[in-house]
């Protein structure tokens, strides 16, 4: 079982003719990686040269080794997911999210795979999803082992019309990813892609803030950052107008944009382009002044403001977030202030009085689940073995799945 | 026959059957019922579908319904009971009850024996008050004992022996356990850092009910110190522990993040950064010069309080390795997941 053909180590492919060395960068800067995070098998690791794999080579595929992989859960633009498990123990899921080759970065790793890595492995937090181990196949592609997360995403769970929450379970959704924010940025992590989509559900209920693909250190000052980043839902409003230089409230706006969602149960500030986007923004907030947001009119993109116009009334949040209650409309407004120096950073957000006043938020076990519950169970139980419930092609044969034996 | 509910059977031997107390005690009820009850208590045609008030028979009338009342148990059809009872309280129509009854408490029974009926009422009534279990007491014995006493209350009140002062120590007995389990309950509300702005307004509109409430409590709660106030006195029964009161929700969770090594202040003066520090392009988008200065100082500091040797010995038993993950950087964790 340990040396199953497929997952054997290849020498080079035939049609590689470029590559003559025996040495793999990409899996030798890998396997130091994983040396890092993992303690070092005792003896193979150590034994030089056996078989015409260097020591790296070893290391990769004894982290490779490790894991089964299953079947396939999903596709990105960048990566496909798989279920797996550890080989030694079956009832430990993981998901393997193998990155798919990208033919603008053919000699390295794409940019994005690396900022997931490099920010997953360090930051360990309850609220972020794990990152187990790193492994490259057949050379060439790299594959990430993360933390099983079964039941689905937030955004899905407010679009279920099916499932019914209170204010308190959502309290206790935002205190999860407010936690998690937090944790990065006190690590000095922006996300940059907070949404409902990438906030994923374990088992037990926990909310995970997963797909660090747009995630950086904070940035020196002087340094520029990029102002494309964030989905345009959720993108605050400096970065629509140019912003070169933001900070961590950007998040905090699309955490704010993410907990309104949840409320509404439908898009906060949906729009088509980004300067539409903002003109969106403008009519819930008003359009923003020298005076309240100083420095405003020199942006980038100042001239897409247009016309004044006067922000809602608070009888419009009262109206809208009566889930929230006053505590938390108040802090959602906080959250969503156009001036990004008055909007709260993550640590002022958890210092809220919102987290500690009635309701106390929800135990993450009691907090309402999609894609489970007992019905869900009794569905799966009255199958048989390898039938699926498509109800189309019920009637042929079945085919055997040889993909999960793997 | 009425056999005892296998609940109230509990300190009988162990071959499963009534107890000899039980069954002395049942045969003693059939002698004493008939003596007690008045004469007519039992109705001879029982059988024979005739209401006794207004003897319209089930021949006449197939859906005819009998109800009783469980204050005298006397049957009687469903239209007398709308008749009698329409207009609010009334006494028995059977000649020889006095009871006053009332229409809302008349069911239809479910035994065909109406002996039977009654036991299993106040059985359910005695049990619903007398409700430990095993758990509660320290020793096999004990619960037995108390079982015991369980089932003489319950015969006390089959066989009308006693029934005022059995009454009376069972009503005792429920307010003292009401008041135990409130007392528990009183003691999360009454810590202060759980009062929330919510309770104060429920304090307001019900003032008056909630002050009755707390000094109907407290007398009870004084006399279960003292034994006779309880009605009954079982040795060995635990004492109820309050269950641990919730913290107050922390948002943090418990995670804590705080340089240990550095103090950061809000500002420092470099050459080098005056440059960026007064750059409005820098402020309008929100960028934090504290950011950088804590970020820096963090990244100075990182490898202060890291200690290998203690991070090996805490790799080999894989329960803590979340501390490890992050020991890179300044993480204090008040505890560890």
């Amino acid at each position: 079982m340990a040396h199953s053909p497929v997952l054997s180590p290849k020498p080079n492919p035939p049609g590689a003719g470029s590559r003559i060395t025996t040495m793999n960068p990409k899996a030798k800067a890998l396997a130091i990686l994983n040396h890092a995070n993992q303690p070092p098998a005792p003896s193979t690791a150590t034994t030089p040269g056996d078989g015409g794999t260097d020591l790296a080579e070893q290391m990769n595929d004894e982290v490779r080794r490790k894991f089964v992989s299953g079947a396939r859960l999903g596709e990105g633009t960048y990566a496909v997911v798989y279920s797996g498990h550890y080989r030694h123990d079956p009832s430990r899921l993981v998901a393997i999210k193998k990155i798919k080759l990208n033919p603008e970065h053919k000699d390295g790793i794409a940019p994005d795979a690396i900022r997931e890595i490099k920010h997953l492995s360090e930051l360990s937090h309850p609220n972020i999803i794990q990152l187990h181990a790193i492994f490259s196949t057949k050379e060439q592609n790299i594959s990430l082992v993360l933390e099983h997360l079964p039941l689905g995403d937030l955004e899905g769970l407010w679009k279920n019309q099916s499932i019914s929450y209170s204010g308190a379970d959502i309290k206790s959704w935002a205190s999860m990813l407010a936690q998690a924010v937090w944790f990065c940025h006190e690590n000095y992590v922006l996300h940059r892609d907070i949404k409902g989509n990438n906030l994923l559900i374990a088992a037990d209920g926990t909310l995970k803030l997963a797909d660090f693909g747009l995630a950086r250190s904070f940035a020196d000052p002087g340094r520029v950052m990029t102002s494309m980043v964030i989905t345009r839902f959720y993108r605050p409003p400096e970065l629509l107008l140019g912003c070169l230089h933001y900070g961590g409230t950007v998040d905090v706006w699309s955490m704010g944009v993410v907990l309104a969602e949840l409320v509404l149960r439908e898009w906060f500030l949906p729009a088509d382009t980004d300067s539409q986007q903002l003109l969106v923004i403008c009519d819930v907030f008003g359009t923003p002044t020298e005076e309240t947001w100083p420095g405003v009119t020199k942006l980038r993109n100042a001239a897409i403001l247009g016309v004044a116009k006067r922000p809602q009334p608070l009888s419009y949040w009262r109206q809208r977030f009566t889930l929230l209650g006053e505590d938390g409309i108040d802090l959602l407004r906080s959250m969503l202030i156009m001036d990004p120096a008055k909007r709260f950073s993550a640590r002022k957000v958890l210092e809220h009085r919102y987290w500690t006043n009635a309701p106390r938020p929800t135990k993450k076990e009691d907090l309402p689940k999609q894609g489970g519950g007992l019905a869900k169970v009794g569905e799966d139980l009255k199958r048989r073995a390898g039938e699926t419930d498509s109800g189309r092609g019920d009637k042929v044969a079945r085919k055997l799945d040889f993909g999960s034996m793997r | 026959m009425s056999k005892p509910a296998p609940r109230a059977t509990g300190s009988s031997t162990k071959d499963g059957g009534a107890s000899f107390l039980s069954n002395s005690l049942h045969s003693l009820s059939i002698q004493h019922q008939f003596p007690s009850k008045p004469a007519r208590s039992v109705p001879a045609d029982s059988s024979s579908d005739i209401c006794p008030v207004c003897k319209s028979s089930r021949y006449l009338n197939p859906n005819m319904k009998f109800l009783v009342n469980p204050e005298c148990y006397h049957k009687m059809c469903e239209s007398c009971v709308d008749r009698i009872f329409s207009h609010g309280p009334a006494p028995c129509p059977i000649a020889g009850c006095k009871r006053t009854l009332r229409k809302a408490k008349f069911r239809s029974q479910t035994f065909e024996d109406l002996k039977v009926e009654r036991e299993v009422d106040i059985r359910r009534r005695v049990a619903r008050v007398m409700n430990k279990v095993e758990a509660d007491f320290e020793s096999l014995k004990d619960f037995n004992d108390y079982l015991e006493s369980v089932e003489t209350t319950t015969w006390n009140l089959i066989l009308k022996v006693d029934v005022e002062a059995t009454e009376r120590r069972l009503r005792l007995w429920e307010a003292a356990q009401k008041a135990e389990t409130n007392s528990t309950k009183r003691s999360l509300v009454e810590d202060p850092s759980l009062l929330s702005e919510t309770s104060h307004v429920i304090l307001k509109k019900g003032g008056t009910q909630r002050k009755q409430q707390l000094g109907s409590t407290d007398d009870p709660l004084a006399g279960s110190g003292n034994d006779p106030e309880t009605g009954f006195v079982f040795h060995g029964l635990k004492k109820r522990v309050a269950p641990e009161p919730e913290k107050p929700y922390d948002p943090y969770e418990g995670w804590s993040i705080d340089p240990q090594y550095y103090v950061v202040q809000d500002d420092y003066s470099v050459d080098w950064l005056t440059k960026a520090k007064d750059d409005p392009v820098h402020s309008v988008g929100g960028y934090d010069m504290r950011d950088f200065y804590s970020r820096a100082l963090s990244d100075a500091f990182s490898g202060f309080g890291v200690f290998i040797e203690d991070e090996k010995t805490l790799e080999e038993n894989p329960g803590a390795t979340a501390a490890v993950a992050s020991g890179g950087q300044d993480v204090n964790m008040d505890d560890v997941f």
